[in-house]
């Protein structure tokens, strides 16, 4: 009796640290750094140093200066469009994967996941060499004689920050997408049939529904990432393709005006946070293991 | 509906998986308006027999003929016939009206035609005050019934039931063996039910086929295979039985005698004409159910014979016992049933006893 006495105290110690632990680290890894970004994006800056006295300043010029909202909502757009482009190619490749059989199946998925193992920066400039002036794209569409001469449309521009951003981002909405068409029960599949549906039918009405949980983490996932990126835009931006991120970092970097750039950043985890949070609303199912 | 017509005939329908074979040329016809019962063991091809009716599985060859047209190749979503899968297969994004209703809105039937059908099936399984309900906010047995809704509102020519009540516990499964079989007389469509659970089979079906490793062993109804199976499979495999190895005697009249280890034994053959046939001298088993055992009293003179009581175990209203019988009073184990009695029975282990059979009561089989 007295020994058990003595080992509970012990073992409920070991497992209060464990539930501190737990708990510390997200707090001061994330929480704590996201509060004091939170904090500087009050103070404000004169003549390179920071002032540390309260002020709405960053906010109000955010909103009243006329180059960073329509940015900020262009980003918006832009990394959209990147989202559903990624859902739509993505899409056929997975459903394409889940028809296959067996080993067939996993190692095709394992192909396509492969560019994840690759460097970011390298794959970048892999792409810009493909779509640049004299790059593998324009030669293409030029023999193919859609174009008469190499086209700047897809050269240091937006256009080439949405096709860059696609082609790094499309391996993060196939994952999800091939997951939750993959947990679809075939015997769901197979009733539909026996109740009269055809092909289409099937499709339309039990795997599509019953995959958008999946859809929508693709689309919150692709979304997330590419409206962090700062990288990207900056390599094949060039002048017009400006965003969000490349003028938070400019914030940080040349114009040293680390306030008002934790203020931007508080703007674009808003948007973030809704992101996931309707990704997570949507992704949620209605108990698909029945 | 005329249970004496043919609804769907299969003319010697074999599958295989590969090169490995699980069904070998069935003949099987289901009449219109029956509940009919494929009964088997595991592995036996009987799940099998059911997709190939549905159209889950292709044929490897043989025909199935509807209306005297070979619907064996037809494409599962054209034919009339609508299953009740055995983990029920609900749609889980759809309520209960959504799932009941599938099968009516992939015909582009109109909504308000749809919405009456729907509700009137949820009627009919009891289920009206669920329709706005997920399939996961469903018991078990709820959701047996609206898989049985979903199938029965597209008016199937024929519903296919595979192991449908595997997953309830007994209680209710006894209820929704009964409340199957009631709805099955009130819409008289033509049910085929497959099941490795003999009990099942005895309480539901109006015809019992009895399937083994990819044959049918036999088709009649549930008294026809209790009282006159016509091979060792079904004699041991349906109902408890006691079988006595040993060589055919003559025949008189409706009776054959049998010469076992336990002496000589008279047996009905009475509408089993193969048994009228088989030769003096071949191999065969006498059978009889452990309720037409009974211990001998002066007035039993035929099918006497002595044994030991070896064991006796309580099983509710009867209780089971086990008796060595025989020359050296250990050669044949029977089973033997007898009403269980508060004050316990008058019989004790290692008793020696006298045991006796109406020959009218005994059935033979052919090795």
């Amino acid at each position: 009796m007295s020994e058990t006495g003595s080992t509970l105290p012990a073992e409920r110690r070991l497992s209060l640290l464990v539930t501190v632990l737990a708990f510390a680290l997200p707090v001061i890894f994330v929480l704590v750094p996201l509060a004091i970004f939170l904090g500087y994006s009050f103070f404000s800056v004169d003549q390179g140093t920071i002032v540390y006295g309260l002020s709405l300043g960053n906010y109000i010029r955010f909103f009243t200066d006329p180059i960073f909202l329509p940015v900020f909502w262009n980003t918006i757009v832009l990394c959209v469009s990147v989202a559903i482009i990624c859902i739509l190619l993505a899409y056929p490749a997975a459903y394409f994967l889940t028809t296959l059989k067996g080993r067939w199946r996993y190692a095709l998925l394992m192909l396509l996941l492969v560019p994840l193992l690759m460097s970011y920066v390298i794959k970048i400039y892999a792409i810009r060499s493909i779509l640049g002036l004299n790059g593998f794209l324009n030669k293409a569409l030029v023999a193919l004689g859609i174009l008469q001469e190499p086209s700047t449309l897809f050269v240091f521009n937006m256009n080439a920050i949405l096709l860059t951003l696609t082609l790094l981002l499309i391996p993060f909405a196939i994952l999800p997408i091939f997951l939750s068409l993959e947990r679809i029960p075939q015997v769901l599949l197979r009733a539909s049939d026996d109740l009269g549906a055809s092909g289409l039918q099937t499709f339309l009405r039990i795997t599509l529904p019953l995959s958008l949980p999946g859809v929508a983490s693709a689309a919150s996932f692709v979304f997330v990432l590419a409206i962090g990126d700062f990288l990207t835009p900056q390599m094949v931006g060039g002048i017009s393709g400006f965003t969000f991120g490349r003028i938070l970092y400019s914030q940080f970097g040349t114009a040293y005006n680390w306030p008002f750039g934790a203020a931007l950043s508080v703007a674009l985890a808003v948007v973030v946070i809704a992101a996931i949070l309707i990704g997570e609303r949507f992704g949620r199912n209605r108990g698909i293991s029945v | 509906m005329n249970q004496n017509t043919d609804l769907l005939t299969l003319r010697s329908v074999s599958k295989s998986y590969g090169t490995v074979p699980v069904l070998h040329d069935i003949d099987l016809s289901i009449r219109d308006g029956e509940f009919l019962t494929v009964l088997g063991p595991s592995g036996s091809g009987k799940t099998t027999v059911l997709r190939l009716i549905g159209g889950l599985e292709p044929l490897t060859s043989g025909e199935i003929r509807l209306d005297g047209q070979d619907i064996g190749r037809m494409p599962i979503n054209r034919r009339p016939f609508n299953t009740v899968f055995q983990d029920y297969a609900l749609f889980p994004h759809l309520t209960v009206s959504g799932n009941v209703g599938y099968g009516l809105s992939v015909r582009h039937i109109q909504r308000k035609e749809i919405a009456r059908r729907v509700a009137e099936a949820l009627e009919l399984v009891q289920l009206g005050r669920f329709a706005d309900r997920f399939p996961a906010q469903l018991s078990g047995g709820q959701r047996q019934r609206v898989a049985l809704a979903r199938a029965l509102i597209c008016q199937p020519r024929l519903i296919l039931l595979d192991e449908p009540l595997a997953a309830l516990d007994l209680e209710l499964r006894r209820q929704m063996q009964e409340f199957l079989k009631s709805i099955q007389r009130e819409i008289k469509t033509t049910f085929l039910f497959v099941t490795h659970d003999q009990e099942e089979a005895i309480g539901m079906a109006d015809r019992i086929c009895v399937m083994e490793a990819g044959h049918i062993r036999q088709l009649g109804t549930p008294h026809d295979l209790y009282y006159k199976p016509n091979c060792e499979f079904v004699a041991r495999f349906f109902g408890e039985n006691n079988l006595v190895a040993g060589k055919l005697g003559p025949i008189q009249g409706e009776l054959r005698s049998i010469e076992t280890p336990l002496g000589h034994l008279i047996c009905s053959i009475s509408d089993q004409p193969h048994l009228k046939v088989a030769a003096e001298g071949a191999g065969a088993y006498a059978a009889f159910r452990p309720e037409a055992l009974h211990l001998a009293d002066a007035k039993d003179t035929d099918n006497r014979f002595s044994g030991t009581i070896s064991d006796m175990a309580f099983a509710g209203s009867s209780t089971v016992v086990t008796i060595a019988a025989g020359a050296d009073n250990a050669a044949q184990r029977l089973r033997l049933r007898v009403p269980s009695r508060v004050d316990g029975s008058a019989l004790k282990s290692g008793e020696a006893v006298s045991l006796s059979f109406a020959p009218h009561e005994g059935h033979l089989v052919l090795a």
